[in-house]
């Protein structure tokens, strides 16, 4: 397989629009600007683009949602990346900005949307920079401004720095944040394709997705969609972390053996070590472990194993780790990024945190097991987004594989703790900080 | 704008067939069908559904996740289930979630008794945490304002209070802070929570969280009664359940008319029911006894009282606001029958020609309060809502939030909803007359128009500007008009305009379209339509001669040759401009006869009769709003033993002084004695009227308003002064500058004192800094610099206790630092 | 603040045991009239205003550029951010305590965020951090926090020093980009970002199946 988003990634001076152009860049786009939208749309749907930033929407269908009409239409690049173990966009965005413009360029046109936003995070200050002089160049350049390129399709591209909160990574959040606003998602329906940003529609993509367009229309979505397998068509940037000896981000078809990922790009973890277990798709993908390791890396195979390919970030962790720590450390993670705007998830990601950290201090029972499964039951499905089903998830997978592990450590813990092993199920005090 | 159409549909809630409105919420829906879902930050009135608690979970046939019933809206055919084994495992499990960090301290909390959390953790709710943490814990109650208290402990994060500060009142003053499990409710760097509006998010909090300073253990939900009736200390007249205990108010809470008020109160009608218990009110009859005023008895000071009769011709009454059409009508009937007067006022701004308030009356041409909201355009002549009649701002600010309707100021002080207008033009203050004038030449291309705004101290473009907006605005228009636009000897020619306007932009034939006259006084519009004023008898009626105006009546007296003041419900001396001519009009009278709760040092000093007056929860009658709805005000608790209603105190000194009976002055009977003097409120009884009250012009006896027109003298306004150095005064009152809110314990720290608004510009060039004092026109104030006060101008808050006479508006005013 | 002489439990959430101050004014809109904006912090925040359809979507690059004069984003910062973008300072304040980057107390200009999340943490995130703050010492100038993941597992442990993404570090490490920091050097300019390449074509070459 020959890279596409990766390709001569590291080629020097590739930010800068010369060396893009002398490769071919935009010239996808003058192509674009030349073709019917519709026919356009059809390239995407044919092409079998599933969304990259977690929910793996087909790109196609999303774009035909946007409605025709004279209304103010938005597109909206995703570049929160926040989901932890994730940092392919980081990389596409430092390293090849043009190709994310260009493909937002084109997706734009093919909705018909005259302003377009990256929201990046904030703690990205270097993709940030180079982004800003690449929009820059763009501009000079005429391929964004006013009826560029001599069509009558005017385009105008903002870059938003957000300020660190992990629920803008979440369109609706996102959205809000963008609009100058607390991070908090939205009900939905309406969906941003009907109702986004500033209330117009809005077709919100993730970077990796829109940075996928240009190929897509130079090499035409049938033949896109050849690559990688049935329901997962393409090449997949997978940002591979944690205990492996070769941490980094890798484009692989998709379809591809997660062991070959993990050991064979990755390098598997340090000589000696074995994979307790991993998260496929970032941190709020329900763990797999050893066992799983040889499934195909696609979106159903995944789905099947009751996990999920999200934003294909694999978290390895290798026999070295207490499950409880990383569990404690997970759902911590979850509390402090929780928006508290509903009562499941910030509640319940409080109350999780409360029970692991008890259990971690040797201050839980077994019984606290049962209450944690069934916690994560009350607060899966029943949230405003998924961030509250992000925790719960994971922890639940947690659980319910490592049960025999948290029994173990609660009986150790205790004895540690000089508790004995007669439960008290009150503290008097309290022991834990809140924050 | 149209109303929205409303199409039946019928769904299936467990079982049962349901009628409801296409795309109504489905909660309303099943409540429509008597079947409870559970919520707690649903709240219609706060705007779109947030889906937030998460409490109103039910299984829809045909999707697989549970859906918040909030914010679905029904279709036709849906199949909803409310009682499901799944439905109450979530609704157990939120509970749940709710309560881990509520405290149970309910039996010491103020909502205990009366607590949506209470009723539905016991409908909805395991009965048992697994929460075996230590809840929190924090410091509370807090002051959030010197009204309300924050108990932090308690707040379960349904955001009302804070959907309200943003997207009702629209002060974004009240906020959320920090995120998740540590978010909370706070403002900005400890600023008090102060805003004209606050008051309504302790109506909303579902729990204990926000409750009412003044009210905080005062009594439990079992100790009291709630008792409807109006609000009169604003012409909003807004609808009230007052919480009585013991023969006390201890509480005043929304009575939601969607014909009104839609649900809110400002915080003065909130709290001011503190004034009804206060120390500082007049409870017992007051004689002058040599240089001050004495307790007296009721024999005695009806006495006193009733030698009105021997001022023959040359009695003067001025009516206050807050007098019900019952009251008026019976002082009118004694003073025009008895007392050969005609001397009789209740607008401080002069006269209008009885054809022109017939006129201005028209049913055809008169706009209500819900048509603030659907209306395509809102137009606010020389008013500023939030002031002269609080709660219609929030109505407006809702049109212009759900129903994009366009707001159109034309003003001489900035308004609160400028930041809302889509123009707002300023004219000099006092001028309102020419530019009511220039509106009309330029809507009916009269090349007057360019004249007429410099006279009035506008921008020639602006005002064209605005009225281009008027005419491609949509058919339907409010135009809502201040009292100071007909004030002055210009005012018959402001009100012919406004005819003229109407009649232009086809006001009368269109339902949603209208005028809404802002008065004064609370009771402004009835106290006109039952023949308090000069020139109109009961119904607006032609008089053979007619009477001075207050303005006049002060002259008079103040010259001799009215020799006896009868002032109902009023201190003139403290709400008149012209301080000083009142104080001279009572000093010479002969007579003074006030009924009042509360006296300004000068009025106590030459009253020579004090009868002490009914508070609002009093007092029985009825008011007008200034939409033309009829409105009950219903007595909740009895009185002290020494007061009386005005009316039986009327009646019996026209007993006592000219041995006439003037018939029934209280209760139902006197209400059907307006009836039958006002012709367009035949047949009106109390029990028509009701809880909600009635628009009259939606009766069939409004077609007994005989047409009229304009037959006053029509004088054209005086140019605006140019400031040359000097100032332009204005004036305004607000909402706060009332004596209820000084005798109010909670309200006092909202007292007004005098303060001067300037231009940035002036300040410098005066040398002035914000906070400084200033003198303007031998008067003290404190400077507030305003970016948004037009130079030229300076605007001093009027209304204020212990306030000095002041110049007309518009003249040409001193101002200097101290 | 006023006098609140209630009982305590001691909470240990900032602001929530805090009253209002009942001597204050109501934080309405500032005037421009009433409160000073420097020239630049005003252009700068006008100029995002200008670059959106609507105004309000500039507030979070206004808290940027005040925290960026004013070192944090204290009560005169959110003031005159609120003065320019015509809000309350509560919606200001509301937005500015939502999000992690926007300091609500007075902190250090040097600020380094150290990862601690899952990643950083399973190869030594939470030491580093600890190594950071002992590096720093008491300096006041260094505002040292842990953070959650930053898009860095690659590098991990890792830390964003100013901004500048340093990684994968060793306790020693931190020693060396404080003394940098301090004599105003790049923080660890052979393990920043901007010299790392992409693992992409070593992974494939190492071991790779493809």
């Amino acid at each position: 397989m020959s890279a596409i988003l990766f390709d001569r990634i590291d080629e020097p001076g590739l930010a800068d629009i010369s060396v893009y152009e002398k490769r071919g860049g935009y010239e996808a786009l003058r192509n674009a600007l030349k073709q019917p939208r519709e026919g356009l749309v059809e390239e995407l749907k044919s092409s079998g683009l599933r969304g990259r930033g977690g929910a793996g929407f087909p790109l196609g269908m999303k774009a035909s949602f946007i409605p025709g009409g004279d209304m103010d239409k938005y597109l909206v690049c995703n570049a929160d990346e926040s989901e932890p173990g994730t940092f392919k966009d980081r990389e596409l965005m430092q390293k090849n900005p043009h190709q994310l413009i260009e493909g937002m360029i084109i997706a734009a046109y093919i909705v018909g949307a005259n302003r377009s936003f990256i929201y990046i995070r904030g703690e990205y200050e270097l993709p940030a920079d180079v982004l800003d002089e690449a929009i820059a160049q763009a501009k000079a350049a005429g391929f964004l401004g006013e009826n560029i390129l001599g069509s009558d399709f005017s385009i105008d591209l903002v870059l938003h720095r957000g300020a660190g909160a992990y629920i803008c990574g979440e369109e609706t959040g996102l959205l809000d944040s963008l609009e100058g606003k607390r991070g908090n998602p939205r009900l939905k329906p309406p969906f941003p394709a009907n109702q986004g940003l500033f209330q117009g529609p809005t077709l919100i993509n993730n970077v990796e997705t829109l940075s996928t367009i240009p190929a897509i229309i130079k090499m035409g979505g049938a033949e896109y969609a050849k690559l990688g397998v049935e329901n997962s068509a393409g090449t997949k940037l997978v940002s591979v972390s944690g205990n492996v000896q070769r941490p980094g981000n890798y484009e692989i078809e998709l379809g591809m053996k997660s062991r070959d990922i993990i050991y064979g790009l990755a390098g598997g973890p340090e000589p000696g070590r074995e994979v307790k277990f991993w998260f496929p798709g970032g941190s709020s993908s329900p763990v797999l472990t050893a066992a799983d390791l040889d499934l195909p890396y696609d979106f159903d195979s995944l789905a099947k194993a009751q996990s999920m390919l999200g934003s294909g970030a694999i978290i390895v962790v290798d026999d070295s780790n207490s499950v409880v720590d990383v569990a404690v450390k997970l759902a911590s993670f979850y509390k402090h990024e929780s928006c508290g705007k509903c009562t499941p998830c910030r509640e319940g990601t409080s109350w999780t945190v409360k029970m692991l950290q008890r259990i971690q201090a040797g201050e839980a029972t077994p019984m606290d097991l049962d209450i944690i499964a069934s916690v994560q039951e009350q607060i899966i499905g029943n949230c405003l987004c998924v961030l509250g089903d992000a925790m719960a998830m994971p922890v639940s997978s947690m659980v319910n594989k490592f049960r025999g592990e948290f029994e173990e450590h609660i009986e150790k813990a205790r004895e540690a703790a000089g508790l004995g092993l007669t439960p008290p199920v009150t503290p008097d005090e309290p022991v834990l900080t809140l924050n | 704008m149209p109303r929205p159409e409303e199409n039946i549909i019928t769904l299936t809630v467990d079982g049962r067939d349901i009628q409801a409105v296409d795309g109504a919420m489905l909660v309303d829906a099943a409540a429509g069908g008597d079947i409870e879902i559970p919520v707690f930050c649903y709240e219609p009135k706060l705007g779109g559904p947030v889906g937030a608690c998460r409490m109103c979970l039910v299984e829809i046939e045909g999707i697989p996740k549970l859906q918040t019933a909030c914010s679905t809206p029904v279709k036709d055919g849906m199949v909803v289930h409310t009682q499901t084994d799944r439905v109450k495992e979530a609704q157990n499990s939120v509970v749940e979630f709710i309560l881990l960090n509520h405290p149970l301290d309910c039996p010491v909390c103020d909502k205990g008794g009366e607590c949506p959390l209470q009723d539905v953790s016991f409908g909805y709710g395991r009965g048992v945490s697994r929460f075996t943490e230590p809840k929190r814990h924090f410091v509370k109650p807090l002051a959030l304002s010197p009204l309300i208290a924050i108990d932090r402990e308690r707040c379960i994060l349904c955001y009302r209070c804070v959907r309200f500060s943003q997207e009702i009142s629209e002060d974004h003053q009240l906020v959320l802070l920090e995120r998740g499990a540590a978010t909370f409710v706070s403002t900005f760097d400890g600023h008090p929570y102060v805003a004209p509006f606050s008051g309504n998010i302790i109506e909303l909090c579902p729990v204990g969280a926000l409750t009412s300073r003044a009210y905080r253990f005062r009594a439990r939900p079992w100790d009291i009664e709630g008792s409807g009736t109006v609000c009169n200390l604003c012409p909003a007249q807004c609808n009230v359940t007052l919480t009585v205990r013991d023969d006390r108010v201890l509480r005043v809470l929304a009575r939601d008319n969607e014909g009104v008020d839609d649900g809110w109160l400002c915080d003065k009608g909130r709290f001011a029911y503190q004034a009804t218990h206060s120390d500082e009110r007049i409870t017992q009859p007051l004689v002058r006894d040599g240089d001050r005023l004495r307790p007296a008895t009721w024999e005695r000071a009806i006495q006193v009282a009733s030698g009105v009769a021997r001022h023959d011709g040359a009695v003067g009454a001025i009516v206050g606001g807050e007098t019900t059409n019952e009251e008026a009508l019976l002082l009118g009937n004694y003073l025009r029958n008895t007392l050969g007067s005609n001397d009789i006022d209740s607008r401080d701004g002069g006269a209008l020609s009885a054809g022109l308030l017939r006129a201005l009356a028209d049913p055809k041409i008169q706009a209500t309060v819900p048509d603030l909201e659907y209306a395509h355009t809102v137009l606010l002549l020389d008013v500023d809502p939030v002031d002269d009649a609080p709660v219609l701002d929030l109505r407006i600010r809702k049109g212009a939030r759900r129903n994009d309707m366009q707001v159109l100021v034309a003003s001489s002080r900035p308004t609160a909803l400028d930041p809302r207008a889509a123009q707002a033009v300023r004219h000099a203050p006092g001028s309102a007359a020419s530019m009511v004038l220039a509106l009309d030449a330029a809507l009916n291309g009269d090349g007057a128009a360019g004249t007429h705004a410099a006279n009035a101290g506008a921008d020639g473009a602006e005002v064209r500007a605005l009225v281009e907006a008027l005419e491609q605005s949509g058919e339907d228009i409010v135009i809502v008009v201040g009292e100071r636009v007909t004030d002055g000897p210009a005012g018959e020619a402001a009100g012919q305009a406004l005819l003229r306007i109407a009649a232009k932009l086809g006001l009368g034939e269109r339902d949603g379209a209208g005028i809404l006259e802002i008065p004064r006084g609370t009771n402004g519009r009835g106290l006109r339509e039952v023949g308090a004023v000069p020139t109109a008898g009961p119904g607006l009626a032609d008089l053979a001669t007619a009477g001075r105006s207050s303005t006049e009546i002060a002259t008079a007296a103040a010259a001799g040759d009215i020799t006896a003041l009868w002032l109902v419900h009023t201190d003139p001396v403290r709400d008149s401009q012209n301080k000083d001519l009142w104080i001279k009009a009572i000093a010479k009278a002969g007579l003074v006869i006030a009924h009042a709760s509360t006296l300004s040092p000068e009025l106590a000093e030459h009253a020579n009769v004090v009868f002490p007056a009914e508070s609002g929860a009093e007092r029985e009658g009825t008011i007008t709003h200034p939409d033309g709805r009829v409105q009950r005000l219903r007595k909740a608790i009895g009185a002290p033993e020494q007061v009386k209603p005005a009316g039986a105190v009327i009646a019996r000194i026209a007993e006592i002084g000219s041995s006439v009976d003037l018939g029934a002055s209280v209760g139902p009977a006197a209400t059907e004695a307006v009836a039958r003097a006002v012709p367009f409120y035949e047949h009106l009884t109390a029990e028509e009227i009701g809880g909600r009250g009635i628009r009259w012009q939606e009766r069939e006896a409004a077609a007994n308003l005989q047409p009229g027109s304009s037959t006053g003298e029509t004088v054209a306004p005086q140019p605006a002064a140019s400031p040359n150095g000097a100032l332009r005064l204005g004036t305004f009152r607000s909402i706060w500058a009332s004596p209820e809110v000084e005798i109010s314990p909670a309200l006092k720290f909202l007292s007004r004192t005098p303060s001067a608004e300037l231009s940035p510009e002036d300040a410098q060039r005066l040398g002035v800094t914000n906070g400084n004092s200033v003198e303007v026109a031998g008067v003290s104030a404190t400077a507030r610099i305003r970016s948004d006060v037009p130079t030229g101008n300076v605007f001093i808050e009027s209304g204020v206790a212990g306030g000095a006479s002041l110049p007309a508006d518009g003249e040409l005013v001193e101002v200097k630092p101290r | 603040m006023t006098e609140v002489t209630r009982f305590t439990h001691g909470s240990r959430i900032p602001g929530w045991d805090d009253a209002a101050d009942l001597r204050k004014a109501p934080a309405g809109v500032p005037d421009p009239a009433q409160v000073h904006v420097p020239e630049e912090l005003r252009a700068e925040i006008e100029a995002k205003m200008a670059a959106y359809p609507e105004e309000q979507s500039a507030l979070i690059p206004a808290l940027h550029a005040a925290q960026k004069v004013h070192g944090w984003c204290s009560p005169e910062a959110i003031e005159q951010v609120a003065c320019v973008m015509r809000i309350t300072p509560g919606q200001a304040a509301a937005v500015a305590t939502f999000y992690d980057m926007f300091e609500t107390k007075p902190v250090g200009r040097q600020t380094i965020y150290v990862c601690t999340n899952i990643s950083c943490s399973l190869r030594g995130g939470d030491q580093i951090l600890t190594a950071m703050k002992e590096a720093a010492g008491d300096d006041p100038d260094f505002n040292i926090r842990g953070f959650e993941c930053l898009g860095a597992c690659d590098m991990a442990p890792m830390a964003s020093v100013n901004g500048d993404f340093v990684g994968p570090l060793e306790d020693s490490d931190c020693r060396t980009i404080v003394d940098n920091i301090k004599a105003g050097n790049e923080a660890l300019a052979a393990k920043s970002l901007k010299v790392r390449p992409c693992a992409d074509e070593a992974g494939k070459a190492a071991g790779g199946s493809e």
